[in-house]
C-alpha cells in the first residue's frame, strides 16, 4: 500500500532525513512557490528542478524508480486538464500543468517520505499550525488503516452475501445496503472513538503527543534551508523571468 | 476534485491560502469550545470514517459506483464548525501523504469542500431540520454540499486562465449535477439508516426558523455559486464593477509585495486583469460565505 512505503521510506537514514522538519517544510514551500510563479524557458527550467529533486532523491537514499513513478499519481488528473487545455488550443499550458503538478508531487513525496508524519507535524504546530487541527490530523492517519480494514471486511461480506447482483430491483436494494453499511460503519467508527480517548484517558494522555526526541534547529538545518532555497532561486533567476 | 499544485494562478491561491487560515483558525476554536476533551479523537476517527467510507461503492448505473464525499453527513453528524475541522484535516492528509491536491493549493481546497462544501451542506437542515421538509434538507444539503465545491473549484481554475471548450464545460457541469444528486441520495439514505440506529447521532436543529429566511438562504448560495461560475467566464464585468466602487485601487495596492519591481505595467496584462477580477468576486463571495456562517452559529447559540 502506498501509505505504507511511505512510512518505510520516512525511517530511513540519509542527510535528509536527519534535517529539522520545520527546515524541510519551509524549504518545500520556498520550492513549490518558486515553482508555481516560474515562467519562461519551461523545458530549460523543469529540468533544473528535475535535476534539483533528484539529486534531493539520492541524498535521501531513496529508491529513485519508485518515488519517481508514486509522484506519478497525480497526472491523470493533470493529463486530462492537459488535454483540455490542448483542445483548447493551449499547448504551453497543457505542458506547464503537467510538469508543475508532477514536479510538485515529487517535491512533497520527498518531503513526507524523509519526514514521519509526527515529527512533521510537530513541525507544523511550531510553525503555528492550531494544535487541535494536527491532532486531528494524527488521530486521522493513526486510525485510517483500522477503519479502511474494517470497511474492506464489511465489503468482502456484502459481495459474498450476492451484493454484486445485476439487476433493477437489485440496484435499489444494494443501494440501501451500502447505505446501511455506512450507516454501522459510522457507529462502529464513533464507539470506537469513545474507547481510544478513555484508553488514552487512563494511560495518562494529557492532551499532547510525545517526541522520543525533541526537534532541534540546529546550524546544519540553517544551511540546508538556506541552500535549497538559494538553488530553485537562482534557477529560476538564471533561466525564466517573472512574466512573459 | 483536488486541485493539484501547478493548475491556479499565483494571485488565486495565494488569496485563498490567506483567506483560508483566519477561517479555519476560527472553525477550531468553534470546534473546541463547549465541548469535552474527548473531541480530537472523536474527529479524527470520523475523518478515518470518511477516507474509508469511499471502499463502500454505491450502484448508480450500468456498471459504474459512487461513493460517499461525506461534507454533509459530518456536518448533520458534528455541527458545521467540527465537520470542516475534520474535512481540513483530510485534505491536509490528502495533500501531504496521498499526492491528492496540492500543499500551496490547499487553501483553495479547503475553501471549497471545507468551508463552502461543508456550509453548503448544513443550511438547508438549518433552516428545514424540524418541519415537513426534513428528509428533503437532508438530500438538498448533500447535493449543494457537492456542487458548491465543484464549481468554486471549476470557477478557481477558469479564473487561472485554464481555457475549456464550451463543450467540455458543459459536460463537466452535467457530471458535477449526477454526482451532487448522487450524493443527496447517499446522505439521504445513510442518515435515515443512522436515525434507526441511534436517533442521537443526528444533530437537532433548531426551532422556529422561517422557512422564507431558508430558501433565501439557499437561494443565496445557488446564486454565490453559479455567480462564480458566470464571473470567471466573464471577470471583466466584476472587475467594471469593483473599479466603479473604488476596489480597483485598493486591489493595486495591495497586490503581491514581492513582485514589486513588476508592479508597473502589472495591471496592463490581461490575465491578471482576469484574474484579479474574478478574484475580487470570490473574495466578496468568501466573505458573504464567511459572515453568514456566523450569523448561522449566532443564532444557534442563542
Amino acid at each position: 500500500m502506498h501509505h505504507v512505503v511511505l512510512e518505510r521510506w520516512s525511517r530511513g537514514r540519509s542527510v535528509l532525513h536527519r534535517r529539522d522538519a520545520r527546515a524541510k517544510t519551509l524549504a518545500l514551500l520556498v520550492f513549490l512557490v518558486v515553482l508555481a510563479t516560474s515562467y519562461g524557458p519551461l523545458a530549460a527550467l523543469s529540468g533544473v528542478y528535475f535535476a534539483l529533486l533528484l539529486s534531493a532523491l539520492l541524498l535521501a537514499r531513496l529508491p529513485v524508480a519508485g518515488a519517481l513513478a508514486r509522484s506519478a499519481l497525480v497526472l491523470p488528473f493533470s493529463v486530462a486538464f492537459a488535454a483540455v487545455s490542448l483542445l483548447a488550443g493551449d499547448a504551453p499550458r497543457a505542458a506547464a500543468l503537467l510538469s508543475k503538478s508532477y514536479l510538485s508531487a515529487l517535491a512533497v513525496l520527498i518531503l513526507i517520505s524523509t519526514t514521519p508524519l509526527p515529527q512533521l507535524l510537530r513541525g507544523l504546530e511550531q510553525i503555528g499550525v492550531p494544535h487541535f487541527l494536527l491532532m486531528v490530523a494524527q488521530f486521522l492517519y493513526r486510525y485510517l488503516f483500522v477503519i479502511s480494514e474494517e470497511a474492506q471486511h464489511m465489503r468482502v461480506a456484502a459481495l459474498s452475501r450476492g451484493a454484486s447482483v445485476r439487476g433493477m430491483a437489485a440496484r435499489r436494494a444494494r443501494f440501501r445496503a451500502a447505505a446501511g453499511a455506512l450507516a454501522v460503519l459510522f457507529a462502529r467508527s464513533y464507539a470506537r472513538a469513545g474507547g481510544i480517548h478513555r484508553a488514552m484517558l487512563s494511560r495518562g494522555f494529557q492532551g499532547r503527543f510525545h517526541l522520543l526526541a525533541a526537534p532541534r534547529f540546529g546550524w546544519a538545518d540553517a544551511a540546508f534551508l538556506l541552500l535549497a532555497a538559494l538553488l530553485p532561486a537562482a534557477a529560476r533567476g538564471f533561466l525564466g523571468g517573472w512574466r512573459p | 476534485m483536488h486541485i493539484p499544485d501547478g493548475f491556479l494562478a499565483a494571485p488565486v491561491w495565494a488569496s485563498l491560502d490567506v483567506a483560508a487560515v483566519p477561517a479555519v483558525g476560527y472553525l477550531v476554536r468553534r470546534a473546541q469550545r463547549g465541548f469535552e476533551e474527548s473531541r480530537a479523537p472523536l474527529l479524527g476517527v470520523m475523518g478515518a470514517f470518511v477516507f474509508a467510507a469511499q471502499m463502500i461503492n454505491f450502484p448508480v448505473g450500468i456498471g459504474t459506483s459512487g461513493h460517499l464525499v461525506g461534507g454533509a453527513l459530518l456536518a448533520l453528524t458534528l455541527g458545521p464548525a467540527s465537520a470542516g475541522v475534520v474535512m481540513t484535516a483530510i485534505l491536509a492528509i490528502q495533500a501531504l501523504v496521498f499526492q491528492d491536491g496540492g500543499v500551496l493549493a490547499l487553501g483553495a481546497n479547503v475553501t471549497n469542500m471545507a468551508l463552502c462544501g461543508v456550509l453548503a451542506g448544513y443550511l438547508p437542515f438549518h433552516f428545514w431540520g424540524n418541519g415537513p421538509w426534513r428528509r428533503f434538507s437532508f438530500f438538498l444539503g448533500g447535493v449543494l454540499s457537492v456542487l458548491a465545491s465543484a464549481v468554486l473549484a471549476l470557477a478557481q481554475l477558469l479564473l487561472s486562465g485554464i481555457r475549456m471548450p464550451g463543450s467540455v464545460l458543459g459536460l463537466s457541469l452535467g457530471l458535477f449535477a449526477v454526482s451532487a444528486v448522487l450524493e443527496g441520495l447517499i446522505t439521504l439514505t445513510v442518515v435515515g439508516a443512522l436515525e434507526t440506529l441511534n436517533p442521537g447521532f443526528i444533530r437537532q436543529a433548531t426551532a422556529g426558523h422561517s422557512r422564507a429566511l431558508g430558501l433565501l438562504g439557499t437561494v443565496a448560495v445557488a446564486l454565490a455559486v453559479f455567480g462564480v461560475l458566470i464571473a470567471s467566464r466573464d471577470p471583466d464585468g466584476i472587475w467594471k464593477l469593483a473599479g466603479s466602487l473604488g476596489i480597483a485601487g485598493r486591489a493595486q495596492a495591495l497586490l503581491p509585495t514581492p513582485l514589486a519591481d513588476y508592479q508597473v505595467g502589472f495591471l496592463q496584462s490581461p490575465w491578471l486583469r482576469r484574474a484579479a477580477g474574478g478574484l475580487a468576486g470570490l473574495g466578496l463571495i468568501f466573505g458573504a460565505c464567511v459572515l453568514f456562517g456566523r450569523l448561522v452559529s449566532k443564532s444557534r447559540s442563542a
